[in-house]
């Protein structure tokens, strides 16, 4: 699995894992995309959306990349659940978006936070723990 | 076990200086016995423990017994820095800015309402929209949200949606100064346009209440509750716009440590000096996020006062609603304070953490002038909230703060672990509570037990010295997203 919930007193946060930066950055929107609708009821015809980031880290730009995404979900009721990565750096990103407008929201992200994120080699590849704000 | 803390006195225990080399105050926080150990793996006293090596920070860094876990501060927090070369850090804010308590007081006992509540929560949750993706009932000209965010409740009061004693009894009157549009993002902006007058979800809510006893009779009597009577609460902020401004300045800050040679033990600590341009810059836009919020509010209470209106008129002896006060519990203010003798101008960070000035305070109403500041902490749903007063000991000991509510103390997926939302729905219905919940999983993170004991709270703050009780107020029912 990419992406697992884990416990957090006030809030919701995941630890998600990809076995480069483009895996990552996705496990961590679909799982981000979990918390917003468990069950999604999609409509509508797909949609492609473009992306261009810059950050100051790799942590800046995941906090970036899903507060970006958080702000479609809350602004065009819209679930992304394909990603085609143009570039992607540390520093960069140039992507599309593919979704749907989604009609089961059951939670708003508030906020993506800092809180305990770090960007970790393990033994395949990459994993990062996210904390968002609701 | 070892733990970096001593006790002082009753309810309150200090971390000194020597304990971490990055300190440049002590620590200090309010508890007991029982809310210590309930802290568990919490990570709260090692985040006030970080707050304490801010720059510029004055006298200690200070958490309330409600405290738990935050971003960068607890939830709980309180940290004064210089005015004006001392930081400013957003995460000592929070991202709801200005999320806060209004108190409306009415003319009617709880016997005259209870054969109406029902049509009463009702009329409550069409006309106050809550819950995910709600948009508001007010429709903004070009150029109104802008107004909303230089003057808040002002707005309200041209608009015909307040009353001058409405803005005479909230906290700063319900418009700070400094507060400058064009420092919000655009991106805020977007989000808040469609959300005034919206109650959000999470633990937001609108409840009916009755005062359930009176502890200061003079308080209370000056703040029309006696045992029996009916008030609303709100518990709400500066919704989607708010958390915008706090997203977007956390990540402007990140490169301001570099720039000011600052090192800190966590990212979401990030600040600047409050005389820095971005330092200035936030300053201004949590001004403006603020004053978003008091109209929210503003205009939420405009909308009670409409559902009350329509379902009781006719029916009971008097529908009026009016204001008692409203409070911030996520702000930095600019204050004044009294620091070993010198009169000094603090930024002063409340992060779930109340102003409780004390009698005397020139910043209050007339009408509360001589007994103190009303503080308004609400209890978890189902549970007792609370009316209290500052005190000039809180003055003395906390920058003139004092706790904001329960605290959590279970997540929300062990609390849905262990409550489903329809049983906790029946349960409190069965204890004469009427509920309008937009979602069940939304009722069920917000269990009683998710959260610290209140009433605990309530007593380590009264005990020593920082608020004083006036009244306990029970809920009839609970309007949440």
């Amino acid at each position: 699995m990419p992406y697992e919930e884990i416990e957090h007193t006030a809030d919701y946060a995941i630890r998600a894992e990809g076995e480069d930066l483009a895996e990552l950055f996705r496990s961590a929107a679909l799982g981000m995309n979990s918390l917003i609708a468990p069950h999604p009821v999609h409509g509508g015809m797909e949609v492609a959306v473009p992306i261009k980031l810059e950050g100051m880290d790799v942590e800046g730009l995941l906090v970036d990349w899903l507060g970006e995404l958080a702000y479609l979900a809350e602004s065009r009721s819209m679930l992304f659940h394909r990603f085609e990565f143009e570039e992607i750096s540390e520093r960069r990103l140039k992507a599309t978006l593919y979704g749907r407008t989604v009609d089961s929201i059951r939670k708003h992200i508030k906020a993506v936070t800092y809180h305990n994120l770090e960007v970790r080699e393990t033994d395949t590849g990459l994993e990062a723990t996210v904390v968002f704000d609701v | 076990m070892t733990h970096p803390w001593t006790r002082i006195d009753r309810y309150r225990y200090e971390i000194p200086m020597s304990f971490r080399p990055d300190m440049r105050v002590p620590a200090c926080f309010f508890s007991d016995d029982t809310l210590l150990e309930s802290l568990g793996e919490d990570r709260s006293i090692e985040q006030l423990i970080n707050t304490a090596t801010l720059p510029g920070t004055v006298k200690h860094a200070l958490a309330m017994p409600d405290m738990h876990q935050g971003y960068g501060f607890p939830i709980g927090g309180v940290v004064a820095t210089r005015y004006p070369d001392g930081i400013i850090s957003p995460g000592g804010v929070g991202y709801d800015i200005n999320c806060g308590v209004r108190l409306l007081g009415t003319h009617l006992d709880r016997e005259e309402i209870a054969p109406l509540m029902e049509e009463l929560a009702s009329a409550l949750n069409t006309h106050c929209p809550s819950g995910v993706g709600k948009g508001g009932h007010v429709r903004l000209k070009p150029g109104e949200l802008e107004q909303i965010l230089e003057t808040g409740s002002r707005w309200a009061l041209k608009r015909g949606l307040a009353t001058p004693a409405d803005l005479e009894r909230t906290e700063e009157g319900g418009c700070l100064s400094g507060a400058d549009p064009a420092k919000v993002s655009q991106r805020a902006m977007e989000r808040g346009r469609d959300q005034v007058g919206t109650l959000g979800a999470g633990n937001h809510f609108i409840e009916v209440d009755m005062v359930d006893e009176v502890f200061d009779a003079t308080a209370a009597d000056r703040m029309g509750l006696s045992p029996g009577r009916v008030t609303v609460q709100i518990h709400c902020g500066s919704r989607g716009l708010g958390h915008q401004v706090c997203t977007d300045y956390v990540k402007r800050f990140q490169k301001s440590i570099a720039v000011h040679g600052y090192r800190l033990p966590d990212r979401e600590l990030v600040c600047a000096p409050i005389n820095s341009p971005e330092g200035a810059d936030y300053l201004a836009a949590m001004n403006a996020a603020a004053n978003y919020a008091f109209a929210n509010r503003q205009v939420l209470a405009h909308h009670i006062r409409t559902a009350f209106e329509e379902v009781l008129t006719g029916r009971v002896g008097n529908t009026g609603i009016y204001q008692i006060y409203d409070i911030a519990h996520n702000m930095a203010k600019i204050e004044t304070h009294e620091i070993d003798g010198n009169r000094l101008p603090l930024c002063v960070h409340r992060k779930g953490a109340t102003r409780a000035f004390g009698p005397g305070s020139r910043e209050l109403p007339e009408a509360y002038r001589d007994i103190g500041q009303p503080v308004l902490v609400p209890g978890s749903m189902g549970t007792a909230s609370w009316v209290l007063v500052g005190t000039s000991t809180a003055m003395d000991l906390t920058f003139g703060s004092t706790c904001h509510g329960a605290g959590r103390q279970l997540s929300r997926n062990m609390a849905k672990r262990r409550v489903k939302g329809a049983a906790l729905k029946r349960e409190l219905e069965e204890h004469g509570i009427v509920i309008r919940a937009g979602s069940m999983g939304g009722l069920a993170e917000e269990a009683p037990i998710a959260y610290k004991d209140v009433d605990r709270v309530i007593e380590v703050v009264h005990g020593a010295g920082i608020a004083r009780k006036v009244a306990r107020l029970v809920p009839l029912a609970v309007i949440k997203g």
